[in-house]
């Protein structure tokens, strides 16, 4: 017979191509995949809880299909958060980067870790992720940074949500220790069946307990025990004897439960929760001493905590993170902070708020050293770290010293991850030009916090302005503070292909009285422009035009041509409803059409007007 | 006469033809590197082969659960999912191994190549990124069996579709006339409002003057063979003398735009313009091979290849039509002679026979027809019947010893279905010795009936004749599919999402029947987890459902509270539509992973959809067995099936306690009064 083939670790070495080492960097980033996960989870728990803050940084699969998809200047923080969401929802996280470091006047002390994760389907459930969306520049860039995907799909690291975690649970139909929470739920006056009921497990439970007890004593016949145990019900739990009590509702639950308590001496109650949710049965062990129930107590913690630790994965270092409560540092936060929230706690809400809330629960502080960089002065939105970085060290003297006590990678890999080491570059920098840095050692890390609170939470803020935005605001265009009301907005579409904004704008000119005023265009798409109209009203003026049978002059041969006009709302409207064509014109053709058809007014302009009474927007001159 | 090359040599040949592979099989990696050399020699090997035979991996099959492939798909839908999955995911790898019968050796010669593809932006184009999908278990499937995702994604070979191409040579052709154009226009323009633009004529006239001094100065020069010398020095800040392409041009410096627009050179433009276009040609890239195949018109040969097919068509030449049949007409020009080994196997009696009813997944045929290739040929002396020889030829080694390949590498499968598909041909009595090479095999009359037959839907056994169009069942001479089933009407079936989620088929067939009676309800299928289909007996019940529940929706008294169907209505999301409605939703390019949340993502508010009238044509009757129990195992290979939770032949109404019976006895009385 001639031998299968079996794969040995030698060919699999040989099979995949070595990614070429390019442009070697001299930090130590410890990189951490499936096979030294396990083993690297004390050391960074020890990092995390003697650092003072933790960067973060993502390597998605991608982030915006179409240019409309982007998170844009026009954007509100609201629409800003469904773009994050939408691209959260779809893309994947392959390298999650942190590095709890700690801030010593001019020194910053960093212990970087880089996470190759991939979901993979362990439970055969459809989790984390049944599939996930990739776009082709991001891995061909990652490729071109010696990025290794086969270690990645190979030994990429695993992990389920939080939410994930609860539903696995129910669905492995474990046995659960009841907790006091659920047994003293207040219990209601008894009904007759119920008295029946219980009446009937009691004499049951009692029966089955004595003949246990019982022939610990006497010596059976194999025969006679095994009989016994089919009449009694009696089954083995682990080493001791149980019993289970099936039940119709959770009413019979709590009836159990309660009636159990009269046997707390020696049984102990175990919840097998159903398939579907809710609960299948209730069975009741029997233990023969107090230690020895204290000992089955124990058991069942751990055989629940390796259990849960094996279907975490890599959500163990988020709730690391978590627990330890410490001030998270990100350099884009609304991106990566949708991406991990719906990757690792839950998914992700419908509105910025309800996001802002359920992230603070897990996460306190969240810094953006976006934000941070908006204080020291008119800054352009920098998206490149190291490009911030030679900025600031052009412009301010605030060296700081990096330290990374890791020792070198063992392994001989590529190195990736650095950008979260930049962030804490650049952090440090920020903090020590802004003097938020505590300057001797020993001051508290109180002061600290409480300097570093000003900063935290900061999703989605306005360039120049140090105060925390409030909802009602949008980014401008560039450097120009001129607030522009969401009012005065209306998109604008259905032109020819490739038109520019200025031969748009002469279009418009004298096109229509109301663009005798000032106004301004914008591109947001090939398909699609923005209209900012200098004169509050004059925007309601010109769609109640575009809307009148009565069009006249060359407005009126342009909108024979497919000219269509909509308003600020109906662009959030595309937004929430998840409306992601390609080109913003067809999205904004599409939720017209399902609004026309729908004509639910009552919902829509509640929404709206509140929306936009007060909502702003900076546009600089165009 | 069998030459065997020693071990040595063979593994060096192998291993100096592609930078890193396994050892064992012979068999050409194309990659970025070695495209153009790989492409020139395989044109050959195309041209010269009888048939050829291609496999392809893809980075996931279904986007969603429930777009999985379902006994309950009407062969329109079953398209609209095989459509889905083309668009969303991408090939990342492609065998096409071309055989040809050598007379000499009286063997086939086959030249297996397997190319890693991956698409690339390379050039400019407007709109969406190129983005696809991955379903995680076929990552995870594939990394079982040691796919080297960085050689595919690092070193792939790029291409563009014929769509694209037209597309991205359209844009570059508008981008020169309407810039030409714009500035004739401007021209013009200038021309008519003289007053106003007198300085730019001016200015042209002026630059013309010098243009014409600096080219006659450039040209006397030559004339002279001494250097160039500016003979204008007032502009020497201006004009500047430089190469452009190997011809002498000027830099213009010192101009406003407007200015540079008036001058520019049309030739540089046209430069520019052709530049543009040989870059489009040179990302062309791997859609060569499948031009080849195509205006070469051989035989292609797959196994189980419907959804090969569509990614071929979707990836190299456009997006996929809306219909099947639209389909199939425009793969028929494409590809007019399509062999699928499945079916071969499967619908002929003596394959039958050979196959010793053994499943018909490709490995399995492979070890089962080709049992001295399948072990080399180190074994042939066991096998008793007659086998068809093949040889492996790669970079003009030809090989006819070697070990097992690496299952699920498109190269190795696209082999391994050739090997089956020449065995297959010679088991019907094709002699090759007697075929001659100008004679194409796809003309032979014992291969005729089973030319252009695709699975439609493994599934269900739905046959569909790309060259006529015409969609049949599996054969009645398939002794694997004996068993009559139901067949299944679509107008009968309707499909409820969104109900209570501990409801499960069995519940929801007893609520049902307890309106309408115990034979009311032929199946309840769970399509997920939060939708299922219910089959009626009769067509016009499902109308009657629908008028029911929708009434059951309005109406929130006691009586309807109390109503059988309430269970089935409870937490008030409950949907019900026709099998249109499902049909609608499968046609929607979004993939949400439940159902439920698929169709809401759609755009559907209704929660009843009703039937206007029960008198539809019958067309979409078809009269095919089903399975109503899980299918063959060997299904599994490309599409995972569902469990199905039929229940129609179960004794589930049988357990319904007697009260039960009476009880919807009653309720079908008080709904007639």
């Amino acid at each position: 017979m001639v031998p299968k083939f079996k794969p040995s670790p030698l060919r699999i070495r040989s099979f995949c191509t070595k990614t070429v080492q390019q442009n070697p960097h001299h930090w130590p980033i410890k990189q951490i995949t499936k096979t030294n996960f396990n083993e690297s989870l004390s050391e960074i728990k020890n990092h995390i809880s003697s650092s003072d803050f933790i960067a973060v940084s993502l390597q998605n699969t991608g982030s915006f299909s179409s240019p409309w998809h982007r998170v844009s200047t026009f954007d509100t923080p609201e629409t800003a958060y469904l773009k994050a969401k939408f691209a959260a929802e779809r893309f994947q996280i392959l390298q999650f980067a942190i590095c709890p470091f700690k801030l010593q006047a001019s020194k910053v002390i960093a212990y970087p870790y880089n996470f190759h994760l991939f979901p993979r389907d362990e439970l055969k459930m459809g989790m984390p992720s049944y599939s996930f969306t990739c776009q082709t520049s991001y891995l061909t860039a990652m490729a071109k940074e010696g990025f290794d995907f086969n270690t990645c799909i190979y030994d990429g690291i695993s992990y389920l949500s939080e939410a994930q975690e609860s539903t696995v649970k129910v669905r492995m139909g474990n046995p659960m220790a009841v907790d006091h929470a659920t047994k003293s739920s207040s219990s209601p006056a008894l009904s007759v069946a119920d008295t029946v009921f219980i009446e009937r497990v009691r004499s049951r439970v009692k029966h089955w307990k004595n003949a246990c007890t019982d022939s610990d004593i006497k010596t059976e016949a194999a025969l006679v025990t095994s009989l016994r145990k089919i009449v009694l019900g009696g089954e083995q739990f682990g080493s001791r004897p149980s019993m289970t009590i099936d039940v119709c509702s959770e009413r019979q639950v709590q009836l159990v439960l309660k009636m159990l308590e009269d046997f707390s001496d020696v049984l102990v109650p175990l919840i097998i929760p159903a398939k579907g949710g809710g609960t299948q049965a209730v069975r009741a062990v029997l233990t023969s001493s107090d230690e020895d129930k204290d000992l089955l107590k124990r058991e069942l913690q751990t055989f629940e905590f390796e259990q849960n630790k094996r279907v975490r994965g890599f959500r163990e270092v988020i709730d690391l993170i978590s627990a330890s409560q410490k001030p998270l540092v990100a350099h884009n936060s609304l991106n990566d902070f949708t991406f991990i929230h719906s990757k690792f706690l839950a998914p992700l809400p419908p509105n910025m708020n309800e996001f802002i809330c359920s992230l603070r629960l897990a996460f306190p502080q969240v810094i953006d050293v976006n934000y941070l960089l908006k204080d020291i002065g008119p800054v352009k939105k920098m998206t490149n770290i190291s490009a911030t970085i030679a900025y600031l060290k052009n412009r301010f003297f605030a060296p700081i010293e990096m330290e990374i006590p890791n020792q070198a990678n063992e392994n001989e890999g590529k190195i990736h991850g650095h950008n979260v080491v930049k962030i804490c570059q650049l952090f440090g920098k920020l903090c020590s030009i802004l003097k938020i840095t505590p300057d001797a050692i020993e001051s508290s890390d109180d002061f600290l916090a409480s300097a570093i609170n000003r900063y935290a939470n900061i999703f989605y803020s306005l360039p120049g302005s140090s105060q925390e935005p409030t909802n009602e605001e949008i980014r401008g265009w560039t450097n120009d503070k001129r607030k522009v009301s969401c009012e005065d907005v209306v998109f604008l579409w259905g032109f020819r292909e490739r038109i520019s904004a200025g031969i748009l704008k002469n279009m418009l000119q004298g096109s229509h009285e109301v663009f005798a005023e000032a106004f301004n265009v914008r591109m947001v798409d090939r398909s699609c422009a923005i209209v900012v109209f200098g004169k509050p009203g004059l925007s309601n003026t010109f769609k109640n035009v575009m809307n009148s049978k009565a069009v006249s002059g060359p407005l009126r041969e342009m909108v024979s041509d497919g000219l269509k006009a909509a308003g600020y709302e109906t662009y959030q409207r595309v937004c929430s409803s998840g409306l992601w064509e390609s080109a913003l014109a067809d999205a904004l053709d599409k939720t017209l059409a399902s609004h026309n058809c729908l004509s639910e007014a009552a919902y829509e302009t509640k929404q709206s007007e509140i929306y936009l009474s007060n909502e702003l927007i900076n546009l600089a001159e165009l | 006469m069998k030459k065997r090359w020693p071990i040595t040599i063979l593994y060096r040949a192998f291993s100096s033809s592609t930078t890193s592979t396994t050892a064992s099989f012979p068999l050409k990696h194309v990659k970025k590197s070695n495209f153009d050399s790989a492409l020139s020699s395989l044109r050959h090997h195309i041209q010269a082969a009888d048939f050829v035979a291609i496999d392809l991996e893809m980075t996931g099959i279904t986007s969603a659960p429930w777009r999985d492939s379902f006994e309950f798909d009407r062969f329109d839908v079953r398209y609209l999912k095989v459509k889905d999955s083309a668009e969303k995911f991408a090939v990342i790898q492609f065998g096409v191994s071309p055989f040809r019968w050598d007379p000499l050796k009286q063997s086939f010669i086959t030249h297996p190549h397997n190319f890693f593809i991956f698409q690339r932006q390379e050039l400019p184009l407007d709109g969406a990124a190129y983005e696809f999908l991955c379903q995680t278990t076929s990552m995870d499937f594939l990394a079982k069996y040691q796919f080297d995702f960085n050689a595919c994604i690092h070193e792939g070979v790029s291409y563009l579709s014929r769509e694209q191409e037209d597309k991205a040579l359209k844009h570059v052709n508008s981008t020169y006339k309407d810039e030409s154009l714009d500035s004739w226009h401007s021209l013009k323009e200038i021309r008519d409002t003289h007053l106003f633009n007198i300085p730019d004529i001016l200015f042209a006239e002026r630059m013309k003057d010098r243009l014409s001094e600096w080219l006659g100065g450039l040209l006397r020069n030559r004339d002279e063979g001494s250097e160039v010398q500016p003979s204008f020095n007032d502009s020497k800040q201006q004009f500047e003398t430089i190469f452009f392409k190997m011809r002498p041009a000027i830099s213009l410096n010192g101009f406003t735009s407007h200015q540079l627009r008036l001058i520019q050179l049309k030739e540089v433009k046209d430069e520019q313009k052709i530049d543009a276009e040989m870059s489009i040609k040179a990302s062309i890239g791997f859609r060569h091979v499948i031009d080849l195949l195509s205006s070469e018109k051989k035989l292609i040969v797959g196994h189980n290849c419907f959804l090969d097919i569509a990614h071929i068509y979707s990836k190299f030449f456009g997006p996929l039509p809306l219909t099947a049949e639209e389909f199939i007409s425009s793969v028929n020009k494409y590809f007019p002679h399509i062999i699928d080994t499945k079916i071969l196997l499967n619908s002929n009696s003596i394959l039958q026979q050979r196959m010793k009813k053994s499943s018909t997944s490709l490995s399995k045929a492979f070890s089962v027809l080709c049992p001295q290739i399948a072990l080399g040929s180190k074994s042939t002396h066991l096998s008793l019947q007659p086998s068809v020889k093949v040889e492996v030829e790669v970079d003009d080694i030809r090989s006819s010893n070697w070990n097992s390949g690496v299952k699920h590498e498109a190269g190795y499968d696209a082999f391994m279905t050739g090997c089956v598909f020449a065995q297959a041909c010679s088991h019907l009595g094709i002699d090759f010795k007697q075929q001659s090479s100008s004679e194409n095999l796809a003309h032979n009359e014992k291969l005729r009936e089973h030319v252009n037959l695709l699975y439609l839907s493994w599934t269900n056994g739905e046959i569909i004749n790309l060259s006529t169009g015409n969609r049949t069942s599996e054969s009645l001479a398939s002794n694997k599919r004996k068993n009559h089933y139901p067949k299944i009407l679509f107008e009968c079936i309707v499909i409820v999402w969104g109900f209570p989620s501990h409801l499960k088929a069995w519940d929801i067939r007893e609520c049902i029947s307890k309106v309408y009676g115990p034979t009311s309800v032929i199946s309840v299928y769970h399509v997920d987890e939060t939708a299922v289909f219910v089959q009626f007996s009769r067509a016009e019940m499902v109308s009657k459902f629908l008028d029911l529940k929708e009434s059951l929706d309005r109406n929130n008294d006691p009586i309807s509270v109390l109503h059988p169907l309430a269970k089935l209505l409870e937490g008030g999301n409950t949907c019900a539509a026709s099998y249109e409605t499902y049909k609608e939703i499968c046609s929607s390019t979004v993939s949400k992973v439940l159902f439920a949340d698929q169709a809401k993502a759609v755009g559907i508010k209704w929660k009843t959809k009703l039937v206007e009238s029960s008198d539809k044509t019958k067309e979409h009757e078809s009269l095919r067995k089903v399975k109503a129990v899980n299918s063959d195992p060997s299904c599994g290979e490309r599409t995972k099936n569902k469990n199905f939770d039929d229940v129609s032949n179960d004794s589930s109404y049988s357990q319904l306690s007697s009260d039960e019976i009476i009880d919807s006895f009653y309720t079908r009385e008080a709904k007639q009064i």
